[in-house]
């Protein structure tokens, strides 16, 4: 038989309430946060693995394939109980002193570099679809490399990619969950330490998910019409969304 | 204005494409090359503006070298326009964009500028009401003609023609040949590579028949028609022209 008294209230209560909305909108920057630091850094390293430069290609490569194939969580234990220590002994100490959100702050560089690697690998994707003809024609006009890239090549290849992309920040957003494990109070933090007052898990892991399901249709939602006014008019494609 | 010489080139596999050839395009020329598909005539057009690196010989635009390093590739491919087989335009730009893109960012043109010379080009190729539109959403001549206002829209002092019309329904072929007969007559030096025979024998002063990466006949139009002395030259020209 089922013993369990559901007390929703814990959800809203004085000082839970709180909590969760502190949680929520925790998980809402640290993702942000992590997701603007994961294109810019993705866009660079793509970038360098597109260049001539063979130093700049093996960096790029070597850079993806180190961040993509280490799991986010040792990742983050690494940035968070390994990575000071690292730092010469007076650093450290002042780290730990003075940094008052450190679990925060390594959350959203372990995340932010992570997803890094993966969204380089999206806009690749999105590159090595753009004929070579586009090339050609950019620069036998005379456009200098730099610029039939960010004029040609790259408005092209984020159209191809954005579906991609979509996928990696919804990614993104799910994966801050793990920042709980070093003492960021998110969303599924939150559910936990309130779980760990009332022991009413079933409630508040509940919330949380359902927090998750809504951020997330949100998120598709703004990035399918964004896509919708990106779309290329007159130029074939399957699907009938 | 184009001096090719003796320009040998190889692909990484170490298969020939273009073999020791060599040809003058004099300022206001207008010459074809032809030839079966594989034959190198697209690699050595690309040679011209140096999309394409050779490794022997030499080529001279204008009286300068496109293989020295001391070159600026860019500054050269701006005086030389290209239109491609697939037209290549940038699907995610307006027609006017697409003509205007170089001028404001290599000529450093002002918008404005830039727009007034695109309508004036658009009419040139008969589609000024097309300005706003996207490629994708044009037919396959409108995209070519609009490609050659946007080369013409740099001033180029040579234009290269890598088979333009092979891609075209053949009701859109003529206009295109039109626009590029149109081009010749108002003397733009140009390159083709093309199986038009009838817009060679219209406006070319040399006709190339090129196999295997060689020239195997290289006479003034009219005696390329007359009297083309290879076998295989022959055999071709008898395949094409029906």
């Amino acid at each position: 038989m089922l013993h369990y008294d559901f007390e929703w209230s814990v959800l809203w209560r004085y000082p839970y309430g709180g909590m969760f909305i502190q949680g929520i909108w925790t998980t809402v920057h640290l993702s942000l946060f992590s997701w603007m630091i994961a294109i810019l850094l993705g866009l660079t390293v793509c970038l360098c693995r597109m260049t001539p430069l063979r130093a700049a290609r093996f960096l790029g490569g070597a850079y993806v394939e180190l961040f993509r194939n280490i799991p986010l969580l040792v990742q983050l234990f690494f940035w968070y109980f390994a990575a000071p220590s690292l730092l010469p002994r007076e650093l450290e100490l002042w780290l730990y002193g003075n940094v008052k959100d450190l679990g925060y702050l390594v959350a959203v560089i372990a995340l932010g570099t992570y997803t890094a690697a993966r969204v380089s690998e999206a806009i690749r994707s999105g590159l090595l679809a753009v004929p070579r003809g586009q090339y050609r024609a950019a620069h036998s006009t005379g456009l200098s490399g730099g610029q039939t890239y960010r004029h040609v090549v790259l408005p092209y290849a984020l159209r191809i990619s954005w579906p991609l992309l979509t996928t990696e920040f919804l990614t993104c957003f799910k994966n801050s969950a793990l920042a709980m494990t070093i003492g960021v109070l998110e969303t599924t933090g939150t559910a936990a330490y309130v779980d760990s007052f009332t022991f009413h898990g079933l409630e508040t892991t509940t919330a949380a998910s359902c927090v998750y399901l809504a951020t997330s249709g949100a998120v598709i939602l703004t990035m399918s019409r964004i896509e919708k006014r990106m779309r290329i008019p007159g130029l074939i494609r399957r699907g009938y969304n | 204005m184009i001096q090719i010489r003796q320009v040998s080139l190889w692909y990484r596999d170490g298969r020939k494409v273009v073999d020791n050839v060599s040809a003058e395009i004099r300022r206001g020329q207008t010459v074809v090359i032809c030839g079966p598909s594989g034959s190198g005539k697209s690699s050595l057009l690309r040679c011209i503006n140096g999309l394409e690196r050779f490794q022997e010989g030499e080529i001279l635009v204008d009286g300068i070298s496109v293989s020295s390093p001391s070159t600026d590739l860019h500054a050269l491919r701006a005086e030389i326009g290209m239109v491609f087989q697939h037209f290549e335009l940038y699907p995610h730009m307006t027609v006017l964009d697409n003509i205007t893109l170089a001028p404001r960012k290599v000529r450093k043109k002002t918008r404005q500028e830039a727009e007034t010379k695109a309508m004036e080009l658009l009419n040139r190729v008969g589609i000024p009401d097309k300005a706003a539109v996207y490629p994708g959403e044009l037919s396959g001549g409108q995209q070519q003609r609009v490609a050659i206002a946007r080369s013409l829209a740099m001033e180029p002092k040579a234009m290269l023609f890598d088979e333009p019309t092979s891609a075209l329904d053949p009701e859109m072929i003529k206009e295109v040949l039109d626009v590029m007969v149109d081009l010749a007559r108002s003397g733009m030096t140009m390159v083709v590579v093309s199986h038009e025979m009838g817009f060679a024998r219209e406006v070319a002063d040399e006709v190339i028949f090129m196999d295997a990466g060689r020239f195997i006949e290289k006479k003034a139009t009219a005696s390329f028609f007359a009297s083309a002395e290879n076998p295989r030259t022959r055999e071709f020209l008898s395949r094409i022209l029906t």
